[in-house]
């Protein structure tokens, strides 16, 4: 076999050498490209005559003899204005321009191959990743944010997390988050890789695009192409980088010392403003301290800098790719905390035979992360400012003074620790390193029309965390009496093997295509930890071994793993006539070791018409391009828990009894096991999705846009639901859901003299209803820990977990209202310690019984939000571009918990909006309570007290970038971006963004990022 | 075409390859995960292990979770409040004064303690069906191990019993859930009576004391494993609910007769030191019939087993609040024992039983008072003058090394006095002579004996006893004697205001519990 292929490369060489030795006239060659730079199939012709044309190949290369004669040629591609040019030195590359008429030969990544867009019969969105790269975010997803129609994007802002990612609403609650292919490798997110290193990012969002992807797309598809080389291309190395500041924004502003101070007293704690004086200084019920606890714990500046270096290039038969890059990225918590990696990428094709190619793809990513324990944001939400941060005066605290709520004569533990002290004892670092090596082999039997492709993809990911909590002492409930040593590795092992056949052919006007393929996976994870108590401070000793010493049982340990695996198969036709009728339809068989139910099958159709081809259209002048689509397919979501379907055994320690602890005796452990018992047999999650749309380009294609509807049901939704009596939740296929709505997207492309502008606006609706929730009337939801106070529900017909409560119809301004109210007066009577008095909520009788009861919950709004947009203006003047973007979301609400959570701690401090707005007498507000009423439970019921509007609009990127040439062949670019410089929202929280069920208890400010960057190509 | 070949075979080579082992390739059980269909039930020296699982469950959370502990005794008046400070969880005041709406209804911590009881439940009823498996597996002849089979039933079936007890004390009619196999069950399982409740739990009983091991607990095969007069003790409490204040109610005569066979046995006696009853020295003495045993294995760091989350345990939020200086006898400060209690304790000169069950805090957060033992305890800064003695453990009785408040201690639940008292009750009620069971207890106490006991003499003597403890004992005495309204005055309504609500989210999963 070798041997064979090893002539097959000699003899295709030969067959190449000889065809230059026959050469007699000259020989130009070059690439085609666009004004991307992406190759183009082009066909180039001599001026004089055109018996000798040739065309491009799919790198854009060509090759011509022409006679010596000849001084120019002319190339045509379809979609791109022809261009003559005079041949100088035997080369000539050339670079055509969008035929205004026609954009439609642009090919597009799709799954498991390419495809022309014009031939388009799914919604495929390709992102711009040159506007994606001019934010500085630290993960690509966070560049996407408001960018593309029909993806909802949902960033916490602190570094190093993953965004939500939502594309068309929500359809299950088991991942929400789309299938990433890397390469051909199946990610979870690509957290990982840094923008600099994508070439291509293909949004798959209908079932005719996703489909191809069976079990695993249900969630919408995102392939990833990492930049690559082409054949015959002068190595071009290109260094972008940035370096900036971030720096905490829309930090949402506490109550003030005085203002805590105010309403300690009002609802009765007079004791902490009291300590507070005596202890801190001040007069009666004046205390001087006012500590700024978000003030103490935030950074004002952290740095970030990101340095990208790209080597591209190719020879005749090579083809290759090296990236490096490094991102450094400190946090905003004032304390050690970071985020580092470096990736190197590597790409190399090499074209062994005409007819046979081999690559190999590797990327190595490197990274260290230090969290921050991100309790201290949630303690300085909570803390009060009463105290000091730091108290020399704590004879006990060691070895750094920190301040203690005890010292008010508050609780510390939990929540009410301090903040500086939980950020500063911290250590929280991970160390991993991912490898993910592809190689393919793609062999051209049958040329151009049958290609065989077989590619082995690999993730080999390894993390080691150490987390240490050093001695110290702050008081009785905050301290560490022992220190303490975690360490915990954890090792990923995935694979996916490809193997691709696609056939295309044509004749006359039909074309047609066919792939077939196959495709194996398997997916492992295990980590095992170890820790222990005593462990020196030194960073040197941190091994468990050295932890204890004596007491053997001193250490713990324990492992986790799991096991996933799939095959399937998979095929797709495509068929069009005269580019004008498209079809696409394809089919999936998937097999996955998560399911009772093996095997899943997901067929989908896609259907095209383009009218600005038909002979009726020929005479108008007003659409360039006009495309109706409609596509039809069942998609699936292996992200279900797998351990679904049996009752599961625990033992161990956990689960074993003591016995024999008598008198003096220490008791031992009796093994012990118990069953869980409750579980469901788990279907497959299935989404039957539609999706009809349009494609137009208007007046001489300045103007492009597409209009899609999309209806996905979502059938057998699994998901845990709670059940009375216990905790446990039980997971099984309890409903359906549909996701209904228009995506359109607009781009307005014009110039005015010197100046090109751009316009692009898209707006996403979603309508989410519950269709069916089998036999049951409801389910009861919520945020874990919070879902008895502040329920979530689940009820046909109705938008999925709406938060479900009181509706306030006012506040009770004086005591004649309340004798004038059923609800009020009935409750005085029968609870005469703690009546209603004036200040408190008024809720709605919507039953009109004349008790407030639990048929008076309504629906108080939804998370999801009815409208997400965005838009972008460019502009680009002389050497200057300026590019500004903005994204927003309405119609939907949150539901602040940060102020509910008031009901179970209600010494906490509160945000100043929520203290100014406080009533405090007859006519000063009508939705908030007074001081005493916020902390009584009538007012700390689930109600749209705390249910927000989550609408906001936000200025997510601006760039101002001017751009010179040192020398002719060296361009540069240096660029000034501030990122997320704004926002304009009336949510009282840190960020109307919230991922989950909109259940607000996110104290982690967001930051903007201000910063300078570089980019030289030469 | 010689490509061709290639096709089909690098195709081919690698689809038939994979697909040849393609069903075992899926259908592998999941990693990790032990399936129940592996457990080996023909190995009966696993026989226990269920069992074992179930007290643990028990022992982690079930019976002592910190606020369902808060909820079950706070409307005692031998408890101040709960949280030290009232405006801390309000609900708990609302409870504590009987209030009875739709605020309350929705407090987590009403939710947390029906879950926390009906878990055990469900725990148990897994366990029965464990047990189940193992009996298929014992041959017919053996009749040893089938007799243990149904002993390890009766255990769990106990326990069963038990958290059904607090779960009707505490909402009234709750569901009987002796049979969760079946998730659908669950939602639509509907409430039993009170009564109905407590015959539930006599049948129940009945039924046990005949397979349970006729040995005292702390002389059980699995030391501290509860036994026949455990099941005894738990059938007469369930009686004397059921008599109420009546005492012609036949009920009483199963009090007395499950009391006196406990009697009878000679098994039990009462540990000769109060104070230390509680303590370290008197786990699981001669008198303790139920008992949740914990163990920190002696080592100063590291492994233990403790009722509850590291900062909540049963012990820690009792333990006294305030700076105490890095001092182990610490905590939350929970629960503080009412002056009511302390004056009664102090009016009866019941100066043993005042020693143990109060402590008190220094009078300021800077000075401190001295427990019985020598440890130092500091001013609180809500003005709380008082700590659960009964939940001390001092110092020098702790492992060395350890400083977290009664690790090492376990939970008492059922005790031989109380065997004693209620016999003595169910005596005086049927006009018979309770002196010699009462007297045992008094005598114990460091107190006269007192001859011709009245009723009332004989709750006082309850209600010092076992003052401070934890199972709602005292509330219990009240309702069922019909003295609530007498020591709660007005806002006492009888017929109202005895139980709490069932938590609106659980009557939203099943709207039976309606």
């Amino acid at each position: 076999m070798k041997n064979k292929l090893l002539t097959f490369a000699i003899v295709a060489m030969m067959s190449c050498i000889s065809g230059v030795v026959r050469a007699q006239n000259r020989t130009v060659t070059g690439k085609i490209t666009n004004e991307q730079g992406t190759p183009l199939v082009a066909t180039i012709a001599p001026k004089t005559t055109s018996n000798v044309a040739t065309s491009s190949d799919e790198s854009g290369l060509y090759s011509l003899s022409v006679p010596e004669t000849v001084d120019s040629l002319i190339v045509n591609s379809i979609g791109y204005m022809t261009k003559t040019v005079v041949i100088r030195n035997n080369v000539a590359d050339v670079q055509l321009q969008v035929d205004g008429n026609y954009n439609l030969d642009e090919v597009v990544v799709i799954g498991y191959g390419t495809q022309r867009k014009g031939d388009l019969t799914a919604p495929v969105a390709t992102v711009n990743m040159e506007n994606a790269l001019k934010r500085t975010v630290s993960t690509p997803m966070d560049a996407l944010q408001g960018a593309v129609t029909g993806v909802q994007i949902i960033s916490s802002g602190a570094p190093g997390t993953t965004p939500t990612v939502r594309i068309r609403g929500v359809g299950s609650f088991n991942n929400e988050s789309p299938l990433y292919v890397v390469d051909g490798m199946f990610m979870d997110n690509i957290d990982f890789l840094n923008p600099n290193d994508i070439a291509d990012m293909s949004v798959l969002k209908d079932a005719s695009g996703a489909a191809i992807y069976g079990v695993r797309a249900a969630n919408g598809v995102i392939i990833v192409t990492t930049k690559r080389g082409s054949l015959n291309m002068k190595t071009k190395v290109t260094y972008n980088g940035y370096a900036g500041l971030h720096t905490p924004t829309n930090v949402l502003k506490m109550a003030s010392g005085q203002q805590y101070a105010d309403y300690a007293i009002a609802v009765g704690n007079k004791n902490i403003v009291d300590n507070s004086v005596s202890k801190f200084g001040g007069q009666d019920g004046r205390p001087t301290t006012n500590t700024d606890w978000y003030g103490e714990l935030l950074r004002s500046n952290a740095l970030i800098h990101n340095h990208n270096l790209d080597v591209q290039g190719g020879s005749e038969k090579i083809s290759y790719s090296f990236g490096i890059n490094y991102l450094d990225q400190d946090g905003i918590m004032d304390t050690e905390n970071y985020h580092r990696k470096y990736n190197i990428r590597s790409q190399t094709e090499a074209r062994v035979a005409s007819w046979l190619k081999i690559g190999f793809t590797a990327h190595l990513n490197n990274f260290n992360a230090f969290a921050p324990n991100n309790a201290a944001f949630r303690q300085a939400y909570f803390a009060s400012p009463l105290y000091p941060s730091y108290d020399p005066s704590l004879e006990l605290a060691d070895p750094i003074k920190f301040g203690s709520s005890t010292t008010l004569g508050m609780p510390s533990g939990f929540w009410f620790n301090n903040p500086l002290a939980t950020a500063y004892y911290n250590h929280n670092e991970t160390k991993g390193f991912q490898v993910l090596p592809s190689a393919y082999v793609e062999a051209e039997f049958w040329k151009k029309k049958l290609t065989f492709r077989s590619q082995l993809s690999q993730r080999y990911q390894s993390t080691h965390n150490i987390q240490y909590t050093p001695v110290y002492y702050i008081d009785n409930d905050q301290r560490s009496q022992r220190s303490y040593l975690r360490s915990a590795q954890a090792r990923n092992n995935n694979y996916i093997l490809d193997n691709l056949l696609t056939y295309r052919d044509e004749t006359g006007k039909h074309h047609w295509s066919v792939l077939l393929g196959q495709s194996t996976r398997e997916e492992r994870w295990r980590e095992t930890w170890v820790s222990a108590n005593d462990v020196p401070q030194s960073e040197e000793f941190w091994y468990v071994g050295q932890g204890a010493q004596g007491t053997g049982s001193a250490t713990g340990y324990g492992e986790g793993g799991f096991r996933n695996a799939g095959i399937s198969f998979f095929t797709r036709g495509t068929y069009d006539f005269d580019n004008k009728y498209l079809l696409t339809a394809t089919f999936r068989a998937d097999g996955s070791s998560k399911y009772q139910t093996k095997w899943g099958y997901f067929p989908s159709l896609g259907i095209g018409w383009v009218l600005s081809r038909e002979k009726f259209m020929e005479n108008q002048s007003l659409f360039d391009l006009l495309k109706l689509r409609g596509s039809w397919g069942l998609l699936g979501n292996d992200g279900i828990q797998p351990n679904a379907g049996y009752a599961i055994v625990n033992s161990g320690n956990n689960f074993s009894g003591i016995f024999g602890s008598v008198g003096e005796n220490n008791g031992v452990r009796v093994p012990g096991y118990r069953v869980g018992r409750f579980f469901t047999q788990v279907r497959w999650e299935v989404v039957e999705e539609w999706d009809a749309g349009l494609d137009f380009a208007l007046l001489n294609n300045r103007l492009n846009g597409t209009v899609d509807y999309y209806y996905r049901k979502t059938k057998d939704l699994a998901f845990s639901r709670p059940i009375p009596f216990m905790w446990d939740r039980v997971y099984g296929n309890w409903g359906s859901v549909a996701n209904s709505g228009w995506e359109i997207g607009l781009d307005w492309k014009d110039q005015v003299g010197q100046l090109d502008y751009n316009i692009g606006a898209n707006i996403t609706t979603l309508k989410n209803k519950v269709t069916d929730i089998g036999a049951l009337a409801n389910i009861m939801n919520g945020f874990p820990e919070w879902s008895a106070e502040f329920p979530a529900r689940i009820e046909a017909n109705q938008p999925i977990n709406y938060y479900y409560g009181y509706e306030v119809a006012g506040v009770y301004q004086n005591t004649a209202e309340i004798n004038s109210d059923p609800i009020a007066t009935r409750y005085n009577q029968e609870n005469p310690n703690s009546p209603i008095l004036p200040g408190y909520l008024r809720y709605k009788d919507q039953n009109e019984n004349g008790e407030l009861d639990e048929a008076d919950r309504i629906n108080l709004g939804n998370y999801l939000p009815k409208l997400t947009y965005g838009f972008n203006v460019g502009l680009n003047y002389k050497n200057f571009d300026f590019s500004v973007a903005f994204q927003g979301v309405a119609g939907n609400k949150i539901h602040n918990l940060n102020r509910a959570m008031r009901r179970k701690y209600p010494q906490m401090n509160a945000d100043a909006a929520f203290m100014e707005g406080l009533w405090n007498g007859e006519g000063s507000s009508n939705t908030y309570p007074s001081a005493a009423g916020s902390v009584a439970a009538w007012n700390l019921q689930a109600s749209s007290f705390f249910v927000e509007n989550g609408a906001y609009l936000r200025i997510q990127n601006m760039q101002l970038g001017y751009n010179f040439r040192v020398r002719e062949s060296i361009p540069v670019r240096i660029f000034a971006t501030a990122d997320r410089p704004a926002i304009f929202t009336r949510y009282n929280g840190f960020t109307p963004e919230v991922s989950g069920m909109g259940f607000d208890s996110n104290v982690y400010p967001i930051s903007s990022t201000y910063s300078l960057g570089l980019n030289v190509t030469f | 075409m010689k490509n061709l070949k290639y096709i089909l075979i690098s195709g081919f080579i690698g689809i038939a390859a994979l697909h040849s082992s393609c069903e075992k390739f899926l259908d592998k059980p999941l990693e990790n995960q032990q399936r129940s269909e592996e457990i080996d039930y023909s190995d009966l020296s696993l026989m226990y292990a269920p069992v074992s699982g179930v007290y643990r469950a028990a022992a982690d959370d079930n019976l002592v979770h910190w606020i369902d502990l808060s909820i079950r005794c706070m409307r005692d008046d031998d408890f101040q409040q709960a949280a030290p400070n009232p405006n801390d969880n309000p609900e708990l005041m609302g409870i504590k004064n009987f209030q009875n709406d739709v605020t309350i209804q929705s407090y987590w911590g009403l939710n947390q303690s029906w879950i926390s009881y009906y878990s055990l439940a469900i725990s148990v009823n897994n366990a029965l069906m464990e047990l189940d498996e193992f009996e298929k597996n014992i041959p017919s002849g053996n009749t040893e191990q089938l007799a243990l089979n149904r002993q390890y039933k009766a255990e769990v079936r106990f326990l069963r019993a038990y958290a059904h007890l607090l779960a009707s004390r505490i909402f009234g009619d709750v569901p009987i859930l002796s049979d969760s196999g079946d998730i659908a069950r669950l939602t639509t399982i509907g409430k039993s009576t009170v009564t109905q409740v407590r015959e539930f739990i006599i049948d129940e009983m009945n039924a046990c004391i005949l397979d349970l091991e006729d040995a005292r607990p702390n002389q059980s095969k699995h030391l501290g494993a509860v036994t026949k007069y455990s099941a005894l003790l738990l059938k007469a409490k369930a009686a004397a609910d059921l008599a109420a204040n009546n005492n012609s109610s036949p009920y009483w005569d199963q009090v007395l007769e499950a009391t006196d066979l406990i009697i009878d046995s000679e098994k039990f006696s009462l540990y000769g030191d109060y104070y230390n009853l509680f303590k370290r020295p008197g786990k699981l003495s001669n008198e303790s019939l139920f008992e949740l045993q914990y163990s920190d294995f002696g080592l100063a760091t590291g492994d233990i087993v403790r009722p509850g989350v590291d900062w909540g345990t049963f012990f820690r939020w009792q333990g006294p609040s305030g700076n105490q200086r890095g001092s182990a006898i610490s905590g939350a400060g929970w629960i503080p024992p009412s002056q009511n209690i302390v004056d009664f304790l102090n009016d009866r000169g019941d100066a043993l039983r005042l020693k143990t069950t109060i402590l008190e805090y220094g009078a300021s957060e800077d000075t401190y008072a001295e427990t019985p033992d020598g440890d130092r305890v500091y001013g609180n800064p809500f003005g709380i003058k008082y700590f659960n003695g009964k939940t001390y453990l001092p110092v020098d009785q702790m492992t060395e090394g350890r400083i977290e408040y009664g690790a090492n201690n376990n939970v008492r639940i059922l005790r031989y006095s109380d065997v004693l008292l209620l016999n003595a009750e169910a005596k005086v009620r049927k006009g018979q002579d309770g002196d010699a069971p009462f007297n045992l207890v008094r005598d114990r106490a460091d107190l006269e004996l007192l001859s011709n006991v009245t009723l009332e003499q004989i709750l006082d003597e309850r209600r010092a006893e076992f003052a401070c403890e934890w199972w709602g004992e005292r509330f219990n005495d009240l309702i069922r004697t019909g003295r609530a309204q007498q020591v709660f005055g007005s806002k006492f309504v009888p017929g109202q205001s005895e139980y709490v609500p069932i938590p609106q989210t659980q009557i939203d999963a099943n709207s039976n519990f309606r």
